[in-house]
């Protein structure tokens, strides 16, 4: 995964979930931001597919446990 | 270890029992013992983690009309997740979606309790089209309605009818005279009667109404027999000669969220043609307003159910109940005042 792509999906998330873009990173998961609920999980994963124009599967979808892992799943639909 | 979505089976039950007990608190959990509380025709998947159970959701494919044809739509229930109480789970409930709409990308939810739901909302921001299904009722026994109106705890109810007896001018007095009223259209003598079962005249009513919706599940004699066995006294076809049915509830309420303790009828489901929706409604509410009940309630979509009702001195009132059509059901752009939808549909009139 690229830096560039992690601070886009980073900027990204910290619009859904309405926190500061610097307290979020390759390692933040559900578990540490409070508004990351389902409801954002899904708005942010579509928000993903709309700025690159993929779409995600069932499967990709589940290994989306950290923001790392959401960029990391980003950059290989984009390569 | 990832989270793989599978067809329940009997091995998942004690982790299925272990996750219904984590969730207890947010509400209805999944069936445990699937085959006998499911309709005919469902499957259960689960989402399974390393031997723990971390979701599911329920799927029945049934057959719609759309427009005059046949297409295979699905009834997506009860997508229920460990993210509802974890977060570390969020990610779940959209997986959940994702799959169901892998399987069957023409797939509608029904009931949901209100938009302010977490169903809802995930589903309305995935796209999927979310509407409320009118909410008709009329008061057969106004003195008992009110009261036993006052013991229920929730005051939707009551002050939707205060607000109406406000606006007839004259209380309670006044509404029963607007429903009498109302309910005086002529009716051209409507002959109806009660059937043990489906038969080949409920076919012959599908056979003429199913081209003049724009979308309703197939109401065809064999799949209304599934739905309402003949065995299952609590069922009533009333019909009217060839030209309709409705089935109908008499249930007396307990302590219920909504109607404490009221005798409520209900007009659960119905087909006719929909210039006939009105000689249906108006057999069926005779027929349980005979049977003594306080008041009787329909939700209904088509706007030619809602005018049958209205016609009959049905008011219409809050409704939570509410439809959700995947995008690419939506796209197939039926207006939902076009869709024949009620409390037979989805998962049928199992809370009523």
């Amino acid at each position: 995964m690229s830096s560039e792509t992690l601070d886009e999906v980073r900027r990204i998330a910290a619009d859904v979930f309405g926190r500061d873009e610097n307290l979020l990173g390759a390692d933040s998961s559900p578990e540490q931001v409070e508004t990351w609920d389902s409801v954002q999980h899904l708005t942010l994963v579509l928000a993903l597919e709309a700025r690159y124009g993929v779409e995600f599967s069932p499967e990709e979808m589940e290994r989306m446990k950290t923001l790392g892992d959401i960029a990391g799943l980003v950059g290989s639909k984009i390569r | 270890m990832a989270i793989e979505i599978r067809p329940f089976s009997a091995e998942w039950r004690n982790s299925l029992r272990e996750f219904n007990a984590r969730l207890a608190a947010t509400g209805t959990p999944l069936p445990e013992d699937p085959d006998a509380e499911m309709q005919p025709g469902s499957t259960m998947y689960v989402a399974v983690e390393d031997g723990a159970v971390r979701g599911g959701y329920i799927l029945r494919p049934q057959t719609f009309s759309i427009r005059g044809a046949l297409r295979r739509v699905a009834h997506f229930r009860l997508p229920v997740s460990e993210g509802a109480v974890n977060r570390a789970y969020a990610r779940v409930g959209p997986l959940l979606v994702r799959s169901a709409l892998q399987a069957e990308p023409l797939l509608y939810a029904l009931g949901m309790r209100g938009f302010d739901r977490p169903l809802p909302r995930l589903l309305g921001a995935m796209g999927w089209s979310v509407s409320s299904i009118p909410l008709f009722f009329r008061v057969a026994r106004p003195a008992r309605f009110l009261r036993g109106i006052r013991a229920a705890r929730e005051a939707r109810w009551r002050a939707s009818l205060m607000d109406l007896a406000a606006w007839t001018g004259t209380g309670w007095i006044g509404l029963r005279g607007w429903q009498w009223a109302r309910s005086l259209q002529p009716r051209g003598g409507i002959e109806w009667d009660t059937a043990d079962d489906f038969g080949s005249w409920a076919d012959e009513v599908w056979g003429a109404a199913q081209a003049e919706y724009g979308m309703t599940a197939m109401r065809d004699a064999r799949t209304l027999s599934e739905l309402y066995p003949a065995g299952n006294k609590r069922f009533v076809r009333v019909r009217v000669n060839s030209r309709g049915w409705a089935v109908v509830l008499d249930t007396a309420m307990e302590g219920d969220r909504y109607f404490g303790d009221l005798r409520v009828g209900t007009i659960v489901d119905s087909m006719a043609r929909p210039r006939d929706a009105a000689a249906v409604i108006h057999a069926a509410r005779r027929y349980l307003e005979g049977r003594g009940v306080d008041v009787i309630v329909s939700n209904q979509s088509h706007a030619a159910w809602g005018a049958a009702l209205r016609a009959d001195g049905f008011f219409a009132g809050p409704s939570n109940f509410l439809f959700a059509a995947s995008k690419e059901l939506a796209a197939l752009g039926v207006p939902a005042t076009e869709m024949h939808m009620n409390r037979g549909d989805g998962d049928g009139p199992v809370h009523l």
